[in-house]
């Protein structure tokens, strides 16, 4: 196509541009059947139904706490969660729901030593076993890691195998703690304030990592695929919904989560404590899997890396490919490159 | 060489789009770096600083106005959640118990 035909279409480009943005919201996520097992406060259980389970060991997948973990579930035919039911798991995700100004004193505490512990108990008594696989991603995985490495006393955990997907373990060296490590920015009282960080800043926080890309090449490259015919309006879509849709993030946590992750590196350092519980990532003994992506710019690679010197496992693995935070597990280029590999590995760990 | 002829194939609409491209990412990197200085940082941080206190200030007096007018604020509607949430965390434990029992 040359200048002038460019030009020439170039109204028509413009309609399908806008209605391809302004049909965003309606694009389906999150479409896979399942039902409600246990829900506490905000926080909700679910199964997945499916008729061809194989392996005895159910999964419990847990995202992070800004945005929504249908990210799992994108859509019918690009669904890690659809996939996975599929390859004979038995599936349950818990969701953290869309916090309220009820929840801002919500902490790590509560997520972990509560929210998370009562899930897992959930999922063992719904699908009646002993042990289970947890897969945690971005802050979900982090959360999934501290409840394994929780002081509890000499009981052991029902954590069979334990997937972590592009997960920060120390973001001191990260740009995000060149924003928020200094301690001139006073985390407490803005999160006093706040009482609930809108997912909007956080969300725009995230974007302002990489400005351009975001706020401009992702439109620009949407108009030039609609100019040429390779829009693919069933992929753009329900991802661009789903990056769009933010819950807040409870004051609380996210002043917790800053001064661990970016200021003093308790997690690494085994300072850690929730509720007087020292949290040591020495012990992680469960058998673990660390996937890492070679462009995440949320959770760089150098930040995940300390995790393999501080854990106890016997049986580590580490898939490292290239991609972002997001897209190495939910891109259109997931099911075949990410999700046989990840399978594999749970399959050879979830026979009775 | 091979590349000088597909250079030569090339012609000057896609030489304009390749040098738009190029300039393009030469901005997204330049921006990059600027964002992850300390500066910008210490910037992005007075400004969320600066927007919490306003929302603060805005949502107080919101609040404030609407309970004059005798209507129940976001303020009452966060009590009576919070009060849930309590009446939830007292009964979670006795439902473990329960489990236990059975």
């Amino acid at each position: 196509m040359n200048t002038l035909e460019r030009i020439a279409r170039s109204p028509v480009t413009a309609l399908e541009f806008a209605n391809v943005l302004l049909t965003t919201d309606d694009a389906v996520v999150g479409a896979t059947e399942r039902e409600v097992i246990w829900t506490h406060r905000g926080t909700t259980l679910y199964r997945y139904r499916s008729s061809q389970r194989q392996y005895p060991v159910p999964l419990l997948l847990v995202f992070a706490l800004i945005n929504r973990p249908e990210i799992f579930d994108l859509r019918p035919g690009n669904s890690l969660i659809e996939y996975l039911l599929g390859e004979g798991f038995d599936v349950f995700l818990v969701d953290w729901g869309s916090p309220g100004e009820e929840d801002a004193d919500m902490g790590l505490d509560d997520y972990v030593c509560d929210e998370l512990h009562w899930a897992v108990r959930e999922t063992l008594r719904a699908s009646g076993e002993d042990e289970l696989t947890l897969l945690g991603w971005c802050i979900g995985a982090t959360l999934c890691a501290m409840y394994c490495g929780l002081d509890r006393g000499g009981e052991q955990t029902p954590v069979r195998n334990l997937a972590l997907l592009t997960m920060p373990v120390d973001g001191r060296a990260s740009t995000y703690a060149n924003w928020i490590g200094n301690p001139e920015f006073d985390v407490d009282r803005v999160a006093q304030q706040w009482r609930l960080v809108p997912g909007g800043a956080v969300d725009f926080a995230n974007k302002m990592l990489k400005p351009v890309t975001n706020f401009f090449t992702t439109y620009r490259r949407l108009w030039q695929s609609i100019e040429e015919g390779t829009a693919r309006r069933e992929a753009y879509q329900p991802m661009a919904k789903w990056v769009a849709d933010n819950p807040a993030f409870p004051g609380r946590v996210w002043s917790e989560w800053i001064q661990m992750m970016y200021r003093d590196g308790a997690l690494v350092s085994g300072r850690a404590r929730l509720r007087g519980r020292r949290i040591e990532l020495g012990r992680i003994d469960q058998n673990l899997m660390v996937v890492t992506a070679g462009a995440d710019h949320i959770a760089p690679r150098p930040g995940t890396m300390p995790i393999f010197d501080l854990v106890s496992s016997q049986d580590v693995t580490h898939i490292d490919r290239p991609g972002g935070h997001i897209g190495l597990i939910a891109g259109s280029a997931a099911k075949q490159e990410i999700w046989p590999v990840m399978a594999d590995w749970l399959r050879e760990r979830s026979e009775r | 060489m091979a590349d000088r002829n597909q250079g030569e194939k090339r012609s000057p609409e896609q030489h304009v789009r390749a040098l738009y491209e190029d300039a393009e990412s030469n901005t997204a990197r330049a921006f990059e770096e600027f964002v992850s200085k300390p500066s910008f940082g210490a910037l992005l941080a007075r400004s969320a600083e600066n927007v919490a206190a306003l929302t603060r200030i805005g949502s107080d007096v919101a609040d404030l106005v609407v309970s004059n007018l005798r209507i129940a604020g976001r303020a009452d509607i966060t009590r009576l959640a919070r009060q849930l949430h309590r009446t939830e965390d007292k009964l979670e434990p006795r439902r473990r118990l329960g489990l236990k029992r059975r």
